[in-house]
């Protein structure tokens, strides 16, 4: 079902440009070709594009712009679709301006520790590249596979490691962007210092299609760890785990991972993977480590001993790289077995200071048990990231209604704790509703100002920040 | 999830959504759209194009459940038949999403009358005759034997190939000669299910089950799938994991050894994307392989050769596009034999490996592994007339078997060297 603010279908002599642009055979217009770009990842929205232009260079993508900005249409870009904020639903129709032809990762150089790649690159081919030359992509986001570099740093994707190696936005050095009227811009560069002028990149990086249309990105590497290993702690419930959590901090070790699954999710992941894992725990606590091997092997024992401290049931460190491996997948798998309970996934993405973890996810409990809903929680225990997710029965509307409900009420209590409706997901069309109670008046309003001096005619991504 | 637009969803059977019926609901609501098909899919390797991934084709799917798309949309048409319904989305989907039969549902619903291929129309008719089935064998020197065990196991035959690949049945037999394997059984209805006959294909499925009692071994994948979804999975088991299973457990197994210029053969292994995909049966085959020589493993091997079936009769030209890279990976493996478990592949890569002039050699699994039991070719091959291509392989060594192999004819190409000789094993 299409949900449009205006319904204008595009003009033929439009279509004839597009198509002159970039090549007849890579604008789709018919309804049965535009309707699998409706949706995204998300959930719940739907709105299909009049038409879906695929750019092979820089010059196609400022064209199209130029001409959509001449004729008001609006253009939203997109990669893979895998973002979970409806950032890429076309909410107003327009051009779905799809860069998954521009997938060449251009440069990896090891010298200067940075990969340069076409927007169009998923995120694991680059980070395939990068480790060809024995180099890491730090960002890990759950759909790496899918995922495109180019939607990483639209969203500013976050992943598993962001407590030891921070967020995309860490390793954004430099963009080629396509502003709304057209002009080229290269932001930053190949340089690890650089305060000339405003930092557009990171305003750019986390923008979501609603500043520009990023062409190409340089971005920063790391040596590769020489090696990395993980280990599971169980606990009586998620409080415990926090306990432990704030232990492990406390004592001078930043894991390259710290995650947490809540029972429903333990016993979901379990049900899917048949890892071994003990259903009948309250929380699960993955902890790992990356570097050389006797620095990791001594803070794994000790993050082992400091959960054994805080009253885990039980603690087991892996053995070999493929355990570990498995545990992780474990981690990674945690929303899509989630899935498999019921027919409708609505999955959340609150952040609230470390300390407070256990804290909200008692409040997410409280709530799920008042509107009578399935929520299991994952996430991020390092960062304060939990993924709430409400498993629904498609075909019951009033359980729609409840799951929205619940999770207005989730986003206010992250935000009285002090904490964000959104840690790394983005706001999109989804979070819109709760922006201005995150940013309050001042900043929506230069929020405002700032994507009205990127994009006069107001063409980019309508819908969403900044609209 | 915002209140402007809370409820508006493509699911079929949310609020407000007409159901057609096309397609049974809890499969279509399986899919969250995460995505994670995308990178597994061939025909999005192909067009970067979401409407050709296998979350693009739900939504489609979806479209014409709700009728928001109608029968007719040359998108649904088109997309339909690119697919090629290989599964290889179904292991890596997180939420269980059962592709393979929504695309038979789809077919079912989209290709009827005037929509459906004329060719598969034809091939579909062909074989739903039983007796015709069995003329298909009658000259091809299949396997076969008198009697039918009320409780078997029995040796399937298939229906093409026993007509194109007669050799790998009698191999089955010499490798398991307890295989019981009458001439009068029909076709498994893989094909129609696959093309548009899901009803026909499923009753086609169980008739051949009463054909054939008890347990049904087969030599092709994609038929032991198919008869999977039908008969259940305790009634159907594929050559390799029945021939891994009975050697475990009585150790019959006498392997040999496959030699090439007086060392161990490299062979590789060509999966079958539905044995594999549908039936989580890889490791026996490449078991199996390892035991009589070194092993290979193809970097796209699970990847689909483009055979799909009659897709590649279908859509000849993106039968070859998909299948292009794999030759490029096989003949980049340095390997003497490329092994397959299913006949559609066979034919597909020996069709490839022959166009381009390859040295690698296709055979069945049973033909491999008989040929190493056998220490190399049977003697009466040698008995055939050398030709000049192959006067530099010695005669003996299971080279001349592949090559001979290779060279047979394929249904669309009648012209071709070879034509009409018996063949050799």
């Amino acid at each position: 079902m299409a949900v449009r603010g205006c319904d204008v279908a595009l003009d033929p002599g439009v279509l004839a440009e597009l198509e002159s642009i970039v090549g007849r055979e890579h604008v789709r217009h018919r309804e049965g070709e535009v309707a699998p770009y409706a949706r995204d990842a998300t959930p719940l929205f739907s709105s299909p594009p009049d038409a879906v232009v695929f750019p092979a260079r820089t010059a196609e993508v400022a064209a199209v712009l130029r001409l959509a900005t001449a004729h008001r249409i609006p253009v939203v870009p997109r990669g893979a679709g895998s973002n979970l904020c409806a950032g890429t639903v076309p909410l107003r129709g327009g051009i779905l301006l799809v860069l998954t032809r521009m997938d060449r990762v251009l440069e990896v150089s090891a010298d200067e520790l940075l990969v340069r790649a076409e927007p169009g690159a998923t995120t694991a081919a680059v980070a395939e590249a990068a480790a060809a030359k024995g180099l890491l992509f730090a960002p890990d986001p759950g759909s790496r596979t899918v995922s495109t570099v180019g939607g990483n740093v639209a969203t500013c994707a976050g992943g598993l490691r962001g407590l030891k190696y921070g967020v995309t936005r860490n390793y954004v050095l430099g963009l080629e962007v396509v502003l709304p009227t057209g002009e080229v811009i290269r932001t930053g560069g190949r340089l690890w210092k650089d305060v000339a002028g405003y930092d557009l990149t990171r305003l750019l990086t986390g923008s979501e299609g609603t500043l520009g249309v990023i062409t190409e990105v340089t971005l920063a590497l790391l040596p590769m760890p020489a090696t990395a290993s993980t280990g599971v702690a169980y606990f009586p419930s998620l409080a415990d785990a926090g306990r432990a959590v704030g232990a492990v901090l406390g004592s001078g070790v930043v894991p390259a991972t710290l995650e947490f699954l809540d029972r429903t999710c333990i016993g979901a992941v379990e049900d899917y993977a048949r890892l071994g894992l003990r259903t009948d725990a309250g929380a699960l606590l993955l902890f790992g480590d990356d570097g050389e091997p006797d620095a990791v092997e001594r803070n794994l024992t000790r993050m082992g001993e400091l959960c054994a401290d805080e009253g885990a049931l039980e603690v087991t460190v892996a053995k070999e790289v493929a355990q570990s491996e498995a545990l992780l997948a474990a981690r990674r798998c945690s929303l899509p077995a989630l899935s498999r309970l019921d027919t409708l996934t609505v999955l959340e993405d609150v952040t609230v200071p470390r300390p407070r973890l256990a804290e909200m996810v008692d409040r997410i409990e409280a709530v799920a048990t008042r509107h009578d809903l399935l929520i299991g929680t994952f996430g991020h225990a390092g960062d304060g990231n939990l993924h709430p997710t409400a498993v629904i029965d498609v075909h019951d509307p009033a359980a729609a209604e409840r799951t929205h409900a619940a999770f207005a009420e989730i986003f206010a209590a992250a935000l009285e704790l002090d904490g964000t409706i959104t840690g790394e997901h983005g706001v999109g069309a989804a979070k819109l509703p709760y922006l201005r109670d995150r940013l309050g008046d001042d900043q929506m309003a230069l929020t405002k100002r700032i994507k009205a001096a990127f994009d006069p005619a107001g063409i980019l991504n309508p819908g969403k920040v900044g609209s | 999830m915002s209140a402007e637009v809370s409820g508006a969803t493509d699911a079929p059977g949310a609020a407000g959504a007409a159901s057609r019926g096309i397609f049974p609901a809890e499969l279509l609501d399986r899919c969250i759209s995460c995505g994670f098909c995308l990178p597994a899919c061939p025909t999005y390797a192909l067009s970067k194009d979401e409407k050709s991934s296998p979350r693009g084709r739900i939504t489609l799917m979806r479209a014409l459940e709700t009728g928001v798309l109608d029968d007719d949309d040359p998108t649904l048409r088109e997309e339909s038949s690119f697919c090629l319904g290989c599964r290889a989305c179904e292991p890596v989907c997180p939420a269980g999403v059962q592709y393979g039969e929504l695309l038979e549902h789809w077919r079912s619903s989209q290709w009827q009358g005037r929509r459906r291929p004329p060719l598969a129309r034809v091939l579909t008719n062909v074989v739903v005759r039983n007796w015709l089935v069995r003329r298909l064998g009658t000259f091809r020197g299949h396997a076969r034997t008198a009697t039918v065990a009320p409780q078997g196991p029995h040796l399937m035959l298939g229906c093409f190939e026993r007509a194109l690949f007669p050799g790998v049945s009698r191999a089955a037999r010499r490798l398991r000669p307890e295989l019981d394997c009458p001439a009068d059984q029909g076709c498994c209805g893989a094909l129609h299910a696959h093309n548009g006959d899901l009803e026909l294909g499923r009753e086609m499925a169980r008739r051949l089950g009463e054909q054939l009692p008890g347990t049904i071994v087969t030599t092709a994948g994609g038929c032991a799938a198919h008869l999977t979804g039908v008969l259940g999975r305790d009634r159907v088991e594929e050559f390799s994991e029945y021939l891994v299973g009975r050697s475990a457990s009585d150790g019959s197994l006498s392997v040999g050894e496959l030699r090439v210029d007086g060392r161990r053969a490299r062979v590789a292994l060509q999966d079958s994307c539905h044995l594999r995909n549908g039936m989580d049966v890889w490791r026996q085959p490449r078991e199996l392989i390892a035991a009589v020589a070194d092993h290979v493993e193809l970097p796209g091997a699970a990847r689909c050769c483009g055979s799909a079936g009659t897709y590649s009769l279908l859509r000849p030209k993106d039968s070859r596009r998909v299948l292009a890279p794999k030759l490029d990976q096989i003949e980049a493996a340095g390997v003497d034999y490329v092994v397959v478990v299913n006949p559609g592949c066979q034919r597909q890569l020996v069709g490839g490996l022959r166009r381009r002039r390859s040295r690698v050699r296709v055979l069945h699994l049973t033909e491999l592994l008989a040929a190493a039991q056998d220490g190399g070719l049977p003697r009466r091959r040698l008995r055939l007339p050398a030709r000049p291509r192959r006067a530099q392989v010695p005669a003996d060594e299971p080279a001349g078997l592949a090559a001979h192999l290779n060279d047979r004819p394929l249904p669309d190409d009648p012209g071709a060297s070879g034509a009409g000789r018996p063949d050799a094993l």
